[in-house]
């Protein structure tokens, strides 16, 4: 099955809960709402058989941003779910690591440097910044709302 | 210190301390003991502890994590200590200076007494930097 | 956790003396066995992504290059692929061969400097002194190249920064005689060694379920069988025009870790081999003009030799990224110790620890000399007469 089917059946199978779709050579990215994520992970994650890259917290002016970046191997193809969180001072989203064993630094990280909770994370700690002997408090969120 | 100094520059036993580095001068260091460089024939040998230790060899900017830990090292370390900075990380900070995780002045936590510039410096460089600092124990 | 009555913790690091990098891990260990893993990292956080969104494009190579020394082709490689995806920008032919032969001639050394610190990890320091004394070749290569041994500067967004002059491919192809012979040498030796194989085999699998659930990339998946590499499943730059096999074994332990290593090696000295033939017969330019990159966002990767570097830069159309996500092929090998070292002795841990080839730097991401130093103009000249003297070999 070549890339162009794959994204289709996706959007098929998965097409109404998406938005904001955009869709480059290779590239999809979409938005989902929190209460999804988990179901479209593990579509991507188990029956699909997609691989987590990473994810990428961004602050955008008027919400925090968590992309989550998959990888579909065998067609080099990637789906990046995006929930946004309007709430900048406290934003909070649910895991993925119960669904993606392999989330768990990338979730503590995103907690460590922006303030991201993530809710059902099954160690809630900090990452990079554990045991720090300074307050490093979100540090790239430092200066940055516009 | 003069007699002991000049007994110290016949046997150097250096230590690696590698504080945030980007692992290029590491490798770099690991790479004079390998046999192209080979720079146990001036009986320099790099040794597992601190306490061991006649000269310290230091690598990377010091982020605020490790700072501490870098710290306690150089108090370990049997006198006379000296320091070497490898690399433009330890002098200058490289392109890191705009971090918010660096300490802001490297000269407390660690005085260093040698400055061996370069990103990486070649080996070359290192074992002439080395041979510099024999000069100077050597009086 | 709940730790049981005879378990006994032992901290490794962060100052150890088999580490490379300082690290800290926390082993609880019942008896001689290991029961559990704790890593601490951030000890080399120097926050390349915060300073990455105040430098240009051109900036933010230099200093991703500065992530990691040993893979200081694969970040800049995997950058400059996620500003050239904002805008689906193309390469000429000529810079796509020279991207892939620098990209494979890293994948030597790196291979080769992990076989030997392998050995000296399992305290088989002959093998360290072999593979590192058959490394230096490969790193003249780069000084031929590109005028550093590491660091070399030549990844430009729309192509490269230096081109290889006809002289040089001669002399590259010779060096590249003597890499070839020297490391089918050390890779049957290493094969056929009873030491290494009685000392590695069955030791620290990773199963191939976890692989994939850990999501591990690069050698460490490739050992359990998942047989996924970027370099063909998104052929860029010039992999789509050369000859290779991605090695996959199914064993997942140390030694088939050992194995796919030793045979990408020779994988490589092949493309290696093509890219310089093409060096000769391709001509053309290396770099295509890029006068700006439109508002949007890239996802650019490339396979290191750790596994898939990972890239994601968006753009609001200025000279700069606003966000620059860096993910290392480590970051999502080093939590595969989890799974790998429960059950398994303490004094197999630290190899197992060591097979994934973990590279801190990159996971955590993170010049003014002082006063008038003679020793610079020592080192100055030092390295000029040694890029003379190689100009003198290659011309003369």
């Amino acid at each position: 099955m070549d890339r162009s089917d794959r994204t289709d059946a996706f959007l098929q199978a998965c097409g109404n809960k998406l938005s904001d779709v955009i869709r480059k050579r290779k590239r999809l990215y979409f938005v989902v709402r929190d209460e999804d994520l988990r179901e479209i992970v593990r579509y991507l994650f188990l029956d699909m058989g997609c691989r987590l890259s990473t994810a990428t917290a961004t602050e955008v002016y008027d919400a925090i941003e968590v992309l989550y970046q998959f990888s579909h191997d065998p067609s080099g193809c990637y789906f990046c779910p995006r929930v946004r969180m309007t709430d900048k001072e406290n934003p909070v989203m649910h895991s993925i690591t119960p669904v993606v064993p392999g989330a768990e630094w990338i979730e503590r990280e995103m907690f460590d440097f922006w303030g991201v909770t993530f809710r059902d994370h099954p160690r809630p700690e900090r990452l990079l910044a554990k045991d720090h002997p300074n307050h490093l408090d979100k540090p790239l969120r430092f200066g940055r709302v516009s | 210190m003069g007699w002991y100094n000049k007994r110290l520059a016949k046997s150097i036993w250096v230590f690696h301390v590698s504080a945030s580095p980007c692992n290029n001068c590491d490798i770099e260091i690991l790479d004079l003991l390998t046999p192209k460089y080979d720079i146990e024939r001036f009986g320099i040998r790099l040794v597992g502890s601190v306490r061991h230790a006649d000269v310290l060899l230091l690598s990377g900017v010091i982020n605020q994590k490790v700072a501490p830990k870098v710290r306690k090292l150089y108090e370990q370390a049997p006198r006379p200590i000296f320091v070497v900075g490898i690399g433009t990380c330890p002098s200058g900070g490289c392109c890191f200076n705009d971090s918010y995780n660096l300490t802001p002045k490297r000269e407390d936590i660690i005085p260093i007494d040698l400055y061996i510039p370069g990103c990486p410096p070649k080996p070359e460089a290192m074992i002439a930097g080395v041979a510099k600092l024999v000069e100077v124990l050597n009086g | 956790m709940k730790l049981s009555e005879n378990a006994n913790q032992i901290p490794v690091g962060p100052f150890h003396p088999l580490l490379e990098e300082a690290e800290y891990f926390n082993l609880t260990v019942e008896g001689e066995t290991v029961v559990d893993i704790d890593m601490d990292i951030g000890w080399m956080h120097r926050g390349h992504e915060f300073i990455s969104e105040q430098k240009t494009f051109t900036q933010s190579i230099f200093l991703v290059e500065r992530i990691c020394g040993i893979c200081s082709t694969s970040h800049p490689l995997a950058c400059v692929h996620a500003v050239e995806d904002v805008d689906n920008l193309e390469i000429p032919e000529r810079a796509a061969y020279i991207r892939t032969l620098i990209g494979e001639l890293e994948r030597i050394h790196s291979h080769l400097l992990w076989l030997g610190l392998a050995g000296h990890f399992i305290g088989y320091d002959t093998l360290w002194m072999w593979a590192w004394k058959y490394r230096e070749p490969v790193l003249q290569m780069f000084e031929v190249i590109s005028g550093n041994r590491n660091h070399y500067g030549m990844m430009r967004v729309g192509g490269v920064a230096r081109d290889v002059d006809p002289d040089r491919v001669k002399a590259l192809d010779n060096i590249l005689d003597t890499v070839d012979s020297k490391v089918h040498m050390i890779v049957k030796a290493a094969m056929d060694d009873p030491v290494l194989k009685s000392r590695l085999v069955g030791v620290g699998v990773l199963s191939r379920e976890d692989a994939v659930a850990m999501c591990a990339v690069g050698p460490t998946s490739r050992a359990s069988g998942v047989p996924w590499d970027v370099r063909k499943d998104e052929p860029g730059d010039a992999y789509g025009m050369v000859d290779f096999d991605v090695i996959v074994q199914n064993g997942g332990g140390v030694w088939d870790k050992l194995v796919v290593r030793l045979l990408e090696i020779l994988e490589s000295t092949r493309i290696c081999r093509q890219c310089l033939e093409k060096l000769k017969t391709v001509k053309g330019p290396i770099l295509n003009d890029v006068k700006e990159i439109s508002a949007g966002e890239g996802i650019g990767r490339y396979e290191a030799p750790r596994g898939e570097v990972f890239h994601y830069v968006r753009t609001d159309g200025s000279n700069r990224a606003i966000r620059h996500k860096v993910r290392a092929p480590s970051y999502v090998n080093i939590p595969t110790f989890s799974a790998s070292c429960k059950g398994i002795p303490i004094a197999d841990a630290l190899i197992t620890l060591a097979a994934v080839d973990p590279c801190y730097c990159c996971t955590e991401r993170a010049l003014r000399v002082k006063g008038e130093d003679a020793g610079t103009i020592d080192f100055l000249t030092l390295s000029r007469e040694k890029t003379e003297r190689i100009r003198r070999e290659i011309h003369g």
